[in-house]
């Protein structure tokens, strides 16, 4: 996948790392319950790493805080995220690596939805489709070689924490 | 002697066709008696030696190596001559033969008497003839004579080495060549070039290594060999250029710290020519970096290197590079720091900073160039971030390159202090700390505004960290001013202690109370300041005995705890000491036996003595002593006796020889009495007390762990070293016998006393003993105390990161149990199994892919639990057990 020498957007903006989250009293609190909320979402997938550049998700602005709704309640996640280029051929595999974390991080209960941000793709419902479809990103990651390039995605990934 | 030869071929017969190895033994003990000379021997062996089979020849070479290793010492130098010629002819013979001929040779080069010259024709014959690298290190040192010849034979047999053990053995050869003067000759590039081919290390150990060569080792000593000469500089500073454009993030950084390691070594000759691709590299690597490892590296590189430029003599006609050098640094950086767009700010401060940090001229050159921009920065637009950079970077400075700025600093200091952003004051407070460790720049007038400005937002200010950071700033400045603080600030505090406005704002009113007294422990570390703080503080607990203040009873137990830290932190001097003595105890003293009626803060009052300075003597000992023993065994106030039993061995400990409950024993153990030993007997044999069991077993966690508040060392405490491991070993095989004996229903109390005591042991302690108590500690995960689940399960994690081969075998039970714990009711214990079920995903894969869909299934149960602390810690955990065995995971 990227093993052209040649990078599609060879010089990305580079945004700032956020900090880790504050603990609060709450958090050390055992009786009271923690309600998943956008911002541990947005942890899970923030460090994923870019499938071109040595750097995160984050630091490309592919995802945004702002962009995770989560409601708890009705267990549902939605992820919105931007690619770097309109034309950016890695956006499925972006997709499908934050779908995986997501699916391996969040209790079977929560319906995922990973998007594109509307309007920053060329073929965002294309790929939007593809996403969405179960039996698709099950066979996706049939493919070895698929699911090698998406472990690598999250490996780096589990390995900072 | 011919009963001697007949032996003689007896024996060489015996093992050489007979196969017998211990006839060598018998034969140097032979040679040793005296019974045959070693060229007899060698006759003995001669039709061995020529016999058409190798394997006969090598058993030949293999008696007289066996024999020679014994008996080298008893050569005379014509022998020696005649062996080496031997053994050197020999080199050329069958392979099977040549590891009996080494070893003989090595034996050989033991002798005291070696032949001049012989070490360069041994070295000649084992290039020659030897496929394989061989210690050559501990030849002697005639080797120089051989030089460049040397050099390149040494290449010659080095290149292409595949094997770690052989690697790590050359590249300390080639370090000893380096260092030791060997003329390198025209052979420089071809050292370099055989070393540097496996620059950087990309190593990692077989799981089961028998050998422990680590990744780490090799790159230590291939970077010792790269950085070992400046004639080197040529070659390898091109190929850490290249070797930076690497994707591979540990590449990167071991190019970065062997970069650092030659700035170390190289002049700024060997340099000059490289400093412009460097610092492009180096600056890529800053602006956009992907880990902090590699950040960090580079700016430690980039000071390295500013300091090996800074270093250097100039000679009169060659350019100043570190002008050069900081030219480009500067012409890089500078203009961000005026970008409105923050994105590469931080970077380019960094490098700024790491750059002046190096020498006094660098950062001389930096501050001159950014100062003025910086300080028109904030005057123009009042930016967080970038008066953050200003305090970090102003810290590093030398005082005269600020002289100038002096000024205009201190102005801004104090207006952004006045600010309302909390970031900017703390980060203006940080400057103002650093402004002052440098006297020359704060003007009186400055420290008196500065003194103001502290005490006014002491008295208003309520953000937490903001209020932390003006202590701390107030306490550096009260170290070197203390006038001002004596005169301007005591009194304010004093007064407002005093003031005592109840009304409606009285949770505000104590909140401001506590910061005056913190903040008058925090400034009390000069003599004088101390003599003056400590009265204020001593007429509260006056006034709250007698009534007549308003004082809750918090604000009296936290004067307490600020004497307290009077005592620990002011300068220890004579002066400090009397005003402790003629004024402080007698009057705390006197409090507390006059209300000996066991109100709360009693004890607390006398638990303050205890930390007094050993040397201070407590007047009425004896009497307080007294007072305290009846007070822990009569008074039925929990708070009240524990501290009057932890006050009671806190002087105990201090006592200079001589004097029961596990505070005391503890005492005692600390300074490693004899009278502890009975003491623990006595708590042993608690254990298996059906009814104080448990508590007994608690009091282990009480004797190992590092006591809060009384008994350590900042309480001038006598804390002996090693207590913790002399009282394990000690006491280890009692506890496992007691384990073994008790009746099923109090072995728990066994368990939890073990996993107390483990647990506070060092981790170099707890990894040599824990195969042995494993089946213990395996028992204890399944007992229902969750104190006792929790303590083993943080003495297990470690051990897991590096599995002894006894946990592999009992896989199973460890798996099964903690999994059940991530479902306990208790945080602690879900989050600590969490974590040794993810170091277990480090365990060799083929050994714990059985248990993979198990864990994964059990994992999914945290996903979702309550607390957001355990999910996190299941998604980390599962997220790697997804990776175990699946295509690019590991």
């Amino acid at each position: 996948m990227s093993g052209g020498a040649r990078l599609e957007n060879a010089n990305p903006l580079i945004f700032q790392r956020t900090g880790e989250r504050l603990r609060t009293a709450n958090d050390e609190d055992e009786d009271v319950a923690d309600p998943i909320d956008d911002r541990e979402i947005f942890d899970l997938i923030r460090s994923i790493n870019d499938p071109e550049h040595p750097l995160s998700l984050e630091e490309l602005n592919v995802v945004e805080q702002v962009r995770v709704r989560v409601d708890d309640q009705e267990n549902t996640v939605g992820v919105g995220f931007t690619p770097t280029i309109p034309h950016c051929s890695m956006a499925t595999l972006i997709g499908l690596s934050i779908k995986v974390k997501l699916l391996r991080s969040l209790p079977e209960r929560f319906k995922i939805d990973v998007h594109i941000t509307p309007g920053t793709h060329a073929s965002e419902d294309a790929v939007n489709k593809q996403l969405a479809d179960k039996e698709r990103v099950a066979a996706a990651l049939e493919n070895s070689q698929l699911l090698e390039v998406v472990n690598q995605c999250l490996i780096s990934n589990a390995r900072t924490g | 002697m011919a009963a001697g030869s007949a032996l003689l071929v007896g024996l060489v017969e015996e093992f050489v066709s007979g196969q017998q190895d211990s006839k060598a033994a018998d034969t140097a003990t032979g040679l040793k008696a005296g019974q045959f000379t070693i060229l007899q021997l060698v006759e003995a062996l001669g039709l061995h030696l020529a016999s058409s089979q190798p394997q006969t020849r090598a058993r030949g070479v293999q008696l007289l190596s066996n024999v020679l290793q014994q008996c080298h010492g008893d050569l005379t130098e014509r022998e020696v001559d005649v062996l080496l010629a031997f053994y050197e002819n020999r080199l050329k013979d069958h392979y099977v033969i040549t590891p009996h001929v080494l070893k003989g040779m090595k034996a050989l080069t033991k002798c005291s008497v070696l032949p001049p010259g012989s070490a360069v024709s041994i070295l000649k014959s084992l290039f020659q003839d030897v496929h394989v690298q061989v210690s050559t290190s501990n030849l002697p040192c005639q080797l120089k004579g051989l030089g460049a010849d040397f050099v390149f034979g040494f290449v010659q047999s080095v290149d292409g080495e595949r094997d770690p053990r052989n690697l790590l053995l050359a590249f300390q050869i080639a370090r000893k060549i380096i260092h030791g003067g060997y003329d390198l000759g025209k052979f420089t590039e071809e050292l370099f070039e055989v070393t540097s081919c496996y620059f950087p290390i990309d190593f990692s150990p077989p799981p089961n290594d028998p050998h422990g060569i680590t990744q780490e080792e090799l790159i230590l000593a291939l970077r010792a060999v790269l950085t070992g000469t400046p004639r080197f500089a040529e070659f390898l500073l091109p190929l850490i250029i290249e070797k930076l454009d690497s994707d591979v993030q540990s590449a990167k950084v071991d190019s970065l710290q062997t970069l650092t390691a030659c700035a170390s070594v190289y002049e700024h000759k060997e340099l000059a020519e490289f400093l412009p691709g460097l610092w492009a590299s180096l600056r890529r690597e800053v602006f956009q970096t992907a880990s902090e490892r590699v950040e960090s590296a580079g700016l430690a590189a980039l000071s390295a290197l500013t300091a090996c430029i800074s270093r250097s003599v100039l000679n009169s006609d060659s350019e100043d590079y570190l002008n050069v050098f900081l030219d480009l640094v500067l012409k890089d950086c500078q203009h961000h720091l005026c970008e409105p767009d923050l994105k590469l700010v931080w970077p380019s401060a960094k490098l700024l900073q790491a750059t002046s940090t190096a020498s006094y001229r660098a950062s001389h050159r930096v501050a001159a160039a950014i100062m003025p921009s910086l300080i028109e920065q904030y005057n123009s637009r009042t930016q967080v971030s970038h008066t953050s950079q200003l305090g970090l970077k102003s810290s590093e400075e030398d005082e005269s390159v600020l002289l100038d700025f002096r000024q205009s600093l201190c102005s801004i200091v104090f207006s952004a202090l006045s600010e309302n952003s909390a970031g900017l004051q703390i980060t203006s407070l940080r400057v103002l700390t650093a402004l002052s460790q440098q006297t020359v720049l704060l003007l009186e007038s400055d420290v008196e505004l500065a003194v103001d400005h502290l005490t006014k937002l002491i008295l208003e200010e309520e953000d937490a960290k903001v209020s932390l950071a003006v202590v701390e700033c107030a306490g550096a400045l009260a170290c070197l001013h203390p006038l001002a603080f004596i005169s301007k600030m005591v009194p304010r505090l004093k007064g407002e202690i005093f003031s005592g406005g109840l009304g409606s704002k009285e949770h505000s009113q104590q909140a401001v109370r506590q910061r005056c007294l913190t903040a008058l422990a925090a400034v009390s570390s000069r003599p004088s300041v101390v003599q003056e703080s400590t009265p204020v503080l001593l007429q509260v607990l006056t006034s709250s005995h007698t009534g007549t203040g308003s004082f809750s009873l918090e604000e009296v137990i936290s004067v307490c705890h600020n004497l307290q830290r009077i005592a620990e932190h002011a300068q220890d001097t004579e002066e400090t000491g009397r005003v402790f003595h003629d004024i402080i105890i007698p009057r705390l003293l006197g409090l507390a036996l006059q209300a000996a009626s066991a109100t709360h803060c009693n004890p607390v009052i006398i638990d303050r003595l205890t930390v007094c300075p050993g040397q201070v003597e407590v007047p009425q000992m004896d009497r307080l002593l007294l007072e305290l023993e009846e007070l822990s065994c009569t008074c039925d106030h929990p708070f009240s006796y524990t501290s009057a039993a932890k006050c009671y061995a806190g002087l105990v400990n201090k006592r200079p020889a001589g004097e029961s409950s596990s505070p005391v024993a503890k005492a005692l153990l600390l300074r490693y009495h004899p009278l502890s030993t009975a003491l623990t007997d006595k708590l042993f044999s608690l254990l298996s007390d059906s009814e104080l069991g448990s508590i007994a077993a608690d009091g282990f966690s009480l004797l190992m762990s590092d006591s809060q508040d009384v008994l350590n060392r900042g309480c001038n405490a006598d804390v002996r070293i090693m207590y913790r491991q002399r009282f394990f070993t000690e006491n280890s095989a009692k506890l496992v016998q007691g384990f073994n004996s008790a009746a099923p229903e109090k072995k728990s109390g066994y368990l939890k006393a073990l996993s107390h005591i483990v647990n506070y042991l060092p981790r170099q302690v707890q990894l040599t003993e824990l195969p042995a108590l494993l089946p213990l500690l395996l028992e204890a995960l399944s007992c229902p105390d969750q104190a006792v689940q929790l303590s083993t399960l943080s003495c297990l994690q470690p051990v897991l990161m590096d599995p002894p081969s006894a946990l592999i075998t009992q896989l199973e039970a460890l798996v099964g149990r903690t999994l059940t714990l991530t479902t306990s009711p208790a945080m602690k214990v879900r989050i600590a199994s969490l974590r040794c079920i993810h170091a277990l995903s480090r365990f060799p894969e083929h050994e714990i892919m059985p248990f993979r869909a198990r864990v994964l299934r059990a994992l999914a149960v945290p996903l979702d639990d309550l607390k957001r602390m355990v999910r996190s810690e299941a998604v980390v955990a599962r997220n790697e057990w997804f990776l175990l065995g699946s295509p690019g995971g590991r």
